[in-house]
């Protein structure tokens, strides 16, 4: 047990100590030993910077855009996987492979897809006669792009455990169900769904927890763009702390972003967990 | 539902697959084209079938060592699954068996730390590094990657399903709790440990902001690092980018192919522990 308490101490306990510190210094490395304690100064500015309420607004609409679409397609998917006579399997491995990939290689791909000129969509559009589409270019349109990859990357890992959600619950329960005369509706809405319930919490509030903190996707599909739109909180963190190597700053954005993915997850497993009588 | 109602979702599912993997198929069939054909796709399958793209890869040298990063990553990756791997099982045998002092409390702290998102230990990690001088130097991928959280609760929780009885008759017999370890409990633990083993595998191999913020020289980018940063510079060079993500990628499906099951069940049933 040794060594990984120590590495768990050094690489866990310690950061996580060092970045509640500099969350109240101010520590730019650009300037020379300029470290210095300022108070509450870093979550103030946060909290008047435009920018991070602007980054805030774009981490938003990927959480509010990504995760019920990823829950609703999941959930079909599983349904789906679930009622198939034959190749189960096969399909369940072929959703989840896109899952494997690096988020380096899924935005190459995708960007590809998107781009204006040489893009595969817009080749498709011209072919079927249509005007091609602003994909990643357009303030608008950028964002549900991205939110379209999430979901071709996300979307397996998700289905999959649904599914073997769905597998357990016993056969016994919904043959009895039938047998007092329930319908199909009947059968989805008091039966399988009330028994998804605990996975389906699971679900929400993880890929809650990971939308919030989306990254790569927008850092590779568009750099952020167009005009900041799709720039969320931890592109912004990290800009900052490692483009204009404002340290302190970077920190307390990090725990501000930590107590709304807080707040988040609690009230969400509050919520549905109420829900659940 | 009527056996024709499922026939026809089982097809449909057949659909859906199939869409989600032909961007698979697009990327490896179109790293075949030349850049004209990439450009001005008149069929997916490629006219004129070209090394082109792939030779222009691995012959990148100074400015995009492909395949310095194919084995940077190659290198990170395994140390980093071997050792989490050997100081996880360490842990979770010293927890569920040796029953060290303060190995629940410890345990507690361990799970709860899973739940720190790790955009938070980006900035003090950062600093940490460059103190120790371990920035640009592969230490800064591998020795930090050993403190999650995940591989210490994953063991203990599949130690405590496997009966201790087995254990305690080697003790009995004189084995020293060191042989033990070795000699017994990893050899049961060896489906668990063969699953962290790959899931630590791939995660290392997909991480991107680590080595993205930790790593400066080119020479010393991980592949996924290195082909996003370089997809800047060759942008609209779909051919070359295309090839560079079949090369990266191409490990992976691999693995993937050899323990598909493995890797899918084990991710399912990490839904229902809780």
């Amino acid at each position: 047990m040794a060594p990984y308490a120590l590495s768990f101490l050094t690489f866990v306990i310690v950061p996580v100590g060092v970045a509640l510190v500099l969350a109240f210094m101010q520590f730019d490395l650009t300037a020379r030993d300029q470290i210095q304690y300022v108070g509450v100064r870093n979550f103030d500015d946060a909290l008047k910077d435009a920018y991070f309420w602007q980054a805030f607004r774009a981490t938003f609409a990927f959480v509010v855009l990504m995760v019920p679409s990823i829950v609703v397609t999941a959930l079909a998917m599983a349904f789906g996987l679930n009622a198939m006579t034959t190749g189960r399997n096969t399909v369940r491995a072929l959703l989840f492979l896109p899952g494997m990939f690096n988020v380096a290689v899924a935005g190459i791909l995708w960007q590809w897809f998107y781009n204006g000129q040489f893009g595969l969509f817009n080749f498709a559009l011209k072919h079927l006669g249509l005007p091609p589409q602003p994909w990643l270019s357009d303030r608008d349109f950028a964002m549900p792009s991205i939110v379209v990859m999430s979901l071709w990357w996300g979307l397996g890992g998700t289905s999959v455990i649904l599914l073997a959600a769905l597998q357990q619950i016993p056969r016994a329960i919904l043959e009895a169900a039938v047998l007092d005369g329930a319908g199909h509706r009947a059968l989805l809405h008091r039966i399988t769904l009330p028994l998804l319930r605990p996975v389906l919490l699971f679900i929400v509030v993880t890929n809650t927890i990971g939308a919030f903190q989306v990254f790569g996707q927008p850092f590779l599909l568009t750099r952020g763009g167009p005009e900041l739109a799709t720039r969320g909180v931890v592109q912004y963190i990290y800009e900052t702390a490692f483009n204009n190597y404002r340290m302190g700053y970077g920190a307390a954005m990090s725990w501000l972003l930590f107590a709304v993915i807080a707040v988040f997850a609690l009230v969400q497993y509050r919520f549905l967990r109420r829900s659940a009588h | 539902m009527t056996k024709l109602g499922r026939n026809l979702v089982t097809g449909l599912m057949f659909l859906v697959a199939f869409l989600f993997v032909s961007p698979v198929g697009l990327m490896l069939v179109t790293s075949f084209k030349p850049e004209s054909e990439v450009l001005n796709p008149e069929s997916v399958i490629p006219r004129v079938w070209t090394l082109f793209n792939y030779r222009h890869v691995l012959g990148w040298a100074e400015e995009a060592p492909f395949g310095r990063w194919l084995l940077n990553s190659f290198f990170v990756s395994s140390s980093v699954t071997l050792l989490v791997v050997a100081l996880a099982s360490m842990a979770a045998f010293g927890i569920t068996r040796v029953k060290a002092p303060g190995g629940g409390a410890f345990l507690g702290v361990v799970v709860a730390s899973m739940m720190v998102p790790g955009q938070l230990f980006l900035v003090p990690l950062y600093l940490m590094l460059s103190r120790l001088h371990w920035l640009d130097t592969p230490a800064a991928l591998i020795v930090p990657a050993t403190a999650g959280g995940f591989g210490v609760f994953m063991l203990t929780q599949f130690m405590r399903s496997v009966p201790e009885a087995i254990e305690e008759a080697a003790l009995l017999d004189g084995c020293s709790w060191l042989g033990v370890f070795l000699h017994v409990s990893l050899p049961l633990c060896a489906p668990a440990i063969a699953t962290l083993g790959i899931f630590t595998f791939i995660g290392s191999w997909n991480d991107f902001l680590g080595p993205l913020v930790f790593m400066d020289s080119v020479r010393n980018y991980t592949l996924p690092v290195g082909i996003a940063l370089y997809q800047t510079s060759y942008y609209t060079e779909y051919g070359l980018t295309l090839a560079t993500s079949v090369l990266a990628t191409t490990p992976l499906i691999l693995v993937f192919m050899a323990y598909q099951r493995q890797i899918v069940e084990s991710m399912a049933s990490t839904g229902l522990k809780d």
